[in-house]
Protein backbone atom coordinates (compact mmCIF):
# COMPACT_ATOMS: atom_id res chain seq x y z
CA UNK A 1 0.00 0.00 0.00
CA UNK A 2 2.80 2.42 0.76
CA UNK A 3 4.36 2.39 -2.68
CA UNK A 4 5.45 5.93 -3.35
CA UNK A 5 5.66 6.00 -7.13
CA UNK A 6 3.36 5.37 -10.02
CA UNK A 7 0.11 7.14 -9.30
CA UNK A 8 0.79 10.26 -7.32
CA UNK A 9 -2.69 11.71 -7.39
CA UNK A 10 -4.41 8.45 -6.71
CA UNK A 11 -2.05 7.78 -3.87
CA UNK A 12 -2.88 11.10 -2.32
CA UNK A 13 -6.55 10.26 -2.43
CA UNK A 14 -6.01 6.82 -1.00
CA UNK A 15 -3.79 8.03 1.78
CA UNK A 16 -6.24 10.69 2.70
CA UNK A 17 -8.89 8.09 3.20
CA UNK A 18 -6.67 5.90 5.33
CA UNK A 19 -5.48 8.73 7.51
CA UNK A 20 -8.93 10.08 8.05
CA UNK A 21 -10.73 6.85 8.82
CA UNK A 22 -8.23 4.92 10.91
CA UNK A 23 -6.78 7.45 13.24
CA UNK A 24 -9.87 8.39 15.20
CA UNK A 25 -9.15 7.60 18.81
CA UNK A 26 -10.30 8.24 22.30
CA UNK A 27 -7.74 9.79 24.64
CA UNK A 28 -6.57 7.13 27.11
CA UNK A 29 -7.13 9.35 30.10
CA UNK A 30 -9.78 12.01 30.34
CA UNK A 31 -9.08 14.83 30.59
CA UNK A 32 -5.63 14.96 28.94
CA UNK A 33 -3.42 17.27 31.01
CA UNK A 34 -0.39 19.50 30.48
CA UNK A 35 1.45 21.09 33.38
CA UNK A 36 3.96 23.84 32.62
CA UNK A 37 6.27 25.53 35.08
CA UNK A 38 6.89 29.23 34.70
CA UNK A 39 9.17 31.40 36.81
CA UNK A 40 6.51 32.34 39.31
CA UNK A 41 3.64 29.96 38.66
CA UNK A 42 2.49 26.60 37.38
CA UNK A 43 -0.09 26.41 34.63
CA UNK A 44 -2.24 23.32 34.26
CA UNK A 45 -4.19 22.84 31.04
CA UNK A 46 -6.80 20.10 30.74
CA UNK A 47 -8.84 19.30 27.65
CA UNK A 48 -12.42 18.41 28.48
CA UNK A 49 -14.72 18.92 25.51
CA UNK A 50 -18.41 18.97 26.28
CA UNK A 51 -17.94 19.58 30.01
CA UNK A 52 -19.94 22.46 31.49
CA UNK A 53 -18.61 24.68 34.25
CA UNK A 54 -21.33 23.55 36.64
CA UNK A 55 -20.37 19.90 36.14
CA UNK A 56 -16.73 20.41 37.13
CA UNK A 57 -15.17 20.56 40.60
CA UNK A 58 -11.61 21.63 41.37
CA UNK A 59 -10.03 21.05 44.78
CA UNK A 60 -6.56 21.65 46.16
CA UNK A 61 -5.40 19.86 49.24
CA UNK A 62 -1.97 19.02 50.56
CA UNK A 63 -0.19 19.96 47.28
CA UNK A 64 -2.60 17.83 45.28
CA UNK A 65 -4.88 19.40 42.70
CA UNK A 66 -7.91 17.31 41.83
CA UNK A 67 -10.29 17.74 38.92
CA UNK A 68 -13.50 15.82 39.07
CA UNK A 69 -16.63 16.10 37.03
CA UNK A 70 -18.83 14.65 34.42
CA UNK A 71 -19.30 14.95 30.72
CA UNK A 72 -23.04 14.73 30.36
CA UNK A 73 -24.82 13.53 27.24
CA UNK A 74 -26.15 16.22 24.92
CA UNK A 75 -29.80 16.35 24.03
CA UNK A 76 -30.87 14.34 21.05
CA UNK A 77 -34.36 14.30 19.51
CA UNK A 78 -36.46 11.26 20.31
CA UNK A 79 -36.85 10.16 16.71
CA UNK A 80 -33.10 10.37 15.99
CA UNK A 81 -31.14 7.42 14.66
CA UNK A 82 -27.51 7.18 15.81
CA UNK A 83 -25.16 6.54 12.89
CA UNK A 84 -21.80 6.94 14.62
CA UNK A 85 -20.92 7.09 18.31
CA UNK A 86 -17.27 7.63 19.22
CA UNK A 87 -17.73 10.30 21.86
CA UNK A 88 -17.76 8.91 25.38
CA UNK A 89 -19.76 10.53 28.11
CA UNK A 90 -18.34 9.81 31.51
CA UNK A 91 -17.45 10.82 35.01
CA UNK A 92 -13.82 11.56 35.66
CA UNK A 93 -11.35 12.28 38.44
CA UNK A 94 -7.72 13.18 37.97
CA UNK A 95 -5.16 14.40 40.48
CA UNK A 96 -1.82 16.10 40.01
CA UNK A 97 0.73 16.72 42.75
CA UNK A 98 2.34 20.14 42.53
CA UNK A 99 6.12 19.97 42.95
CA UNK A 100 6.45 23.02 45.19
CA UNK A 101 4.45 25.21 47.54
CA UNK A 102 1.52 27.09 46.07
CA UNK A 103 -0.26 30.26 47.18
CA UNK A 104 -3.54 28.45 47.53
CA UNK A 105 -5.72 31.54 47.86
CA UNK A 106 -4.41 32.87 44.52
CA UNK A 107 -5.22 29.83 42.39
CA UNK A 108 -7.45 30.79 39.46
CA UNK A 109 -9.28 28.69 36.88
CA UNK A 110 -11.01 29.33 33.57
CA UNK A 111 -12.96 26.96 31.32
CA UNK A 112 -13.13 28.01 27.68
CA UNK A 113 -13.67 26.14 24.39
CA UNK A 114 -13.48 22.83 26.24
CA UNK A 115 -10.13 23.68 27.81
CA UNK A 116 -9.61 24.22 31.53
CA UNK A 117 -6.71 26.46 32.45
CA UNK A 118 -5.58 26.70 36.08
CA UNK A 119 -2.89 29.13 37.20
CA UNK A 120 -1.17 28.19 40.47
CA UNK A 121 1.19 30.92 41.71
CA UNK A 122 4.24 29.61 43.55
CA UNK A 123 4.74 30.49 47.18
CA UNK A 124 7.51 33.01 47.77
CA UNK A 125 9.67 30.32 49.33
CA UNK A 126 9.47 28.19 46.20
CA UNK A 127 10.67 30.80 43.72
CA UNK A 128 14.18 30.69 42.40
CA UNK A 129 16.08 33.75 43.44
CA UNK A 130 19.48 34.95 42.42
CA UNK A 131 21.47 35.86 45.48
CA UNK A 132 23.61 38.88 45.06
CA UNK A 133 27.23 38.39 46.15
CA UNK A 134 28.59 41.28 48.08
CA UNK B 1 -17.31 30.01 8.70
CA UNK B 2 -18.81 29.27 5.29
CA UNK B 3 -16.20 31.23 3.37
CA UNK B 4 -13.32 29.64 5.20
CA UNK B 5 -14.62 26.21 4.45
CA UNK B 6 -14.84 26.96 0.76
CA UNK B 7 -11.35 28.33 0.69
CA UNK B 8 -9.84 25.29 2.32
CA UNK B 9 -11.59 22.97 -0.10
CA UNK B 10 -10.13 24.85 -3.05
CA UNK B 11 -6.67 24.86 -1.56
CA UNK B 12 -6.81 21.15 -0.96
CA UNK B 13 -7.56 20.50 -4.59
CA UNK B 14 -4.62 22.59 -5.72
CA UNK B 15 -1.89 21.23 -3.52
CA UNK B 16 -2.69 17.71 -2.50
CA UNK B 17 0.93 16.96 -1.75
CA UNK B 18 1.41 19.83 0.67
CA UNK B 19 -1.75 18.94 2.44
CA UNK B 20 -0.79 15.31 2.71
CA UNK B 21 2.29 16.08 4.76
CA UNK B 22 0.23 18.44 6.85
CA UNK B 23 -2.27 15.69 7.52
CA UNK B 24 0.39 13.16 8.42
CA UNK B 25 2.39 15.28 10.79
CA UNK B 26 0.22 17.75 12.55
CA UNK B 27 -3.43 16.85 12.30
CA UNK B 28 -5.30 14.49 14.52
CA UNK B 29 -8.71 13.07 13.75
CA UNK B 30 -11.28 14.28 16.27
CA UNK B 31 -13.77 11.74 17.62
CA UNK B 32 -17.27 12.21 16.25
CA UNK B 33 -20.92 11.40 16.81
CA UNK B 34 -23.44 11.45 13.98
CA UNK B 35 -27.19 11.12 14.21
CA UNK B 36 -30.01 11.42 11.75
CA UNK B 37 -33.42 12.93 12.31
CA UNK B 38 -36.41 13.21 10.01
CA UNK B 39 -35.10 16.43 8.45
CA UNK B 40 -31.34 16.59 9.06
CA UNK B 41 -28.03 14.89 9.80
CA UNK B 42 -26.12 16.19 12.81
CA UNK B 43 -22.36 15.73 13.17
CA UNK B 44 -20.60 16.46 16.47
CA UNK B 45 -16.81 16.62 16.73
CA UNK B 46 -14.61 17.04 19.81
CA UNK B 47 -12.20 19.89 19.10
CA UNK B 48 -11.12 21.20 22.50
CA UNK B 49 -8.89 24.25 22.38
CA UNK B 50 -9.65 25.11 18.77
CA UNK B 51 -10.16 28.82 18.37
CA UNK B 52 -13.48 29.80 16.87
CA UNK B 53 -11.78 31.76 14.07
CA UNK B 54 -9.69 28.77 13.02
CA UNK B 55 -12.61 26.43 12.49
CA UNK B 56 -13.69 25.80 8.96
CA UNK B 57 -16.42 23.56 7.66
CA UNK B 58 -16.40 22.67 3.98
CA UNK B 59 -19.40 21.19 2.23
CA UNK B 60 -19.37 20.07 -1.38
CA UNK B 61 -21.32 17.36 -3.19
CA UNK B 62 -20.44 14.05 -1.56
CA UNK B 63 -17.96 15.49 0.89
CA UNK B 64 -17.85 17.21 4.30
CA UNK B 65 -14.66 18.49 5.91
CA UNK B 66 -14.10 19.99 9.34
CA UNK B 67 -10.90 21.62 10.45
CA UNK B 68 -9.71 23.55 13.48
CA UNK B 69 -6.45 24.84 14.92
CA UNK B 70 -5.54 24.87 18.60
CA UNK B 71 -4.03 28.03 20.01
CA UNK B 72 -0.79 28.08 22.01
CA UNK B 73 -1.23 26.70 25.54
CA UNK B 74 2.16 27.54 27.02
CA UNK B 75 4.48 30.46 26.48
CA UNK B 76 8.12 30.13 25.56
CA UNK B 77 9.53 30.67 29.03
CA UNK B 78 8.14 27.55 30.60
CA UNK B 79 9.14 23.93 31.19
CA UNK B 80 6.61 21.25 30.44
CA UNK B 81 6.42 18.96 33.49
CA UNK B 82 3.57 16.88 32.14
CA UNK B 83 2.61 16.84 28.47
CA UNK B 84 -0.29 14.66 27.44
CA UNK B 85 -1.94 17.03 24.99
CA UNK B 86 0.75 17.85 22.46
CA UNK B 87 -1.33 18.27 19.32
CA UNK B 88 -2.19 21.37 17.45
CA UNK B 89 -4.87 20.81 14.81
CA UNK B 90 -7.93 18.78 13.97
CA UNK B 91 -9.04 17.53 10.59
CA UNK B 92 -11.73 15.09 9.55
CA UNK B 93 -13.50 14.29 6.35
CA UNK B 94 -16.77 12.45 5.75
CA UNK B 95 -18.56 11.13 2.72
CA UNK B 96 -21.87 12.88 2.31
CA UNK B 97 -24.99 11.24 1.09
CA UNK B 98 -26.98 12.89 -1.68
CA UNK B 99 -29.91 15.06 -0.80
CA UNK B 100 -28.25 17.56 1.53
CA UNK B 101 -29.34 21.15 1.33
CA UNK B 102 -25.83 22.62 0.98
CA UNK B 103 -26.68 26.25 1.39
CA UNK B 104 -28.46 25.73 4.70
CA UNK B 105 -25.71 23.89 6.53
CA UNK B 106 -25.17 25.36 10.00
CA UNK B 107 -22.19 25.06 12.33
CA UNK B 108 -21.81 25.95 15.98
CA UNK B 109 -18.87 25.67 18.39
CA UNK B 110 -19.53 25.35 22.10
CA UNK B 111 -17.50 23.90 24.98
CA UNK B 112 -14.94 22.60 22.50
CA UNK B 113 -17.53 20.65 20.52
CA UNK B 114 -18.25 21.51 16.88
CA UNK B 115 -21.82 20.74 15.84
CA UNK B 116 -22.66 20.70 12.15
CA UNK B 117 -26.28 20.47 11.07
CA UNK B 118 -26.90 19.27 7.52
CA UNK B 119 -30.54 19.71 6.55
CA UNK B 120 -32.01 17.18 4.17
CA UNK B 121 -33.46 18.47 0.95
CA UNK B 122 -37.22 18.40 0.73
CA UNK B 123 -37.46 15.10 -1.10
CA UNK B 124 -35.16 13.30 1.38
CA UNK B 125 -37.21 14.14 4.43
CA UNK B 126 -39.15 11.49 6.21
CA UNK B 127 -42.84 12.14 5.90
CA UNK B 128 -45.47 10.52 7.94
CA UNK B 129 -48.32 9.17 5.84
CA UNK B 130 -51.64 9.51 7.56
CA UNK B 131 -53.75 6.35 7.52
CA UNK B 132 -57.27 6.98 6.47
Amino acid sequence: MFVRFGFPRMFDDLLEDVVVRDFARVAPSFPAIDVAEHESEFVLVAEMPGVKKEDLKITFEDSILTLSGERKPYEIPQDARVLLNEVRVREFTRSVRMPSDIQVEKISAKLENGVLRIVLPKAESARIRNIEIK
Amino acid sequence: MGNNGKESVIRRGNSALARRSETMERFITPVADIYETADAFVVKLDMPGATKDSISVGVEPGNLTAKGVVGEYHGQNSDLLLGEIGRRSYYREFNLTEGIDHKDVEAEFEDGVLTIRLPKSEKMRTKEIPIK
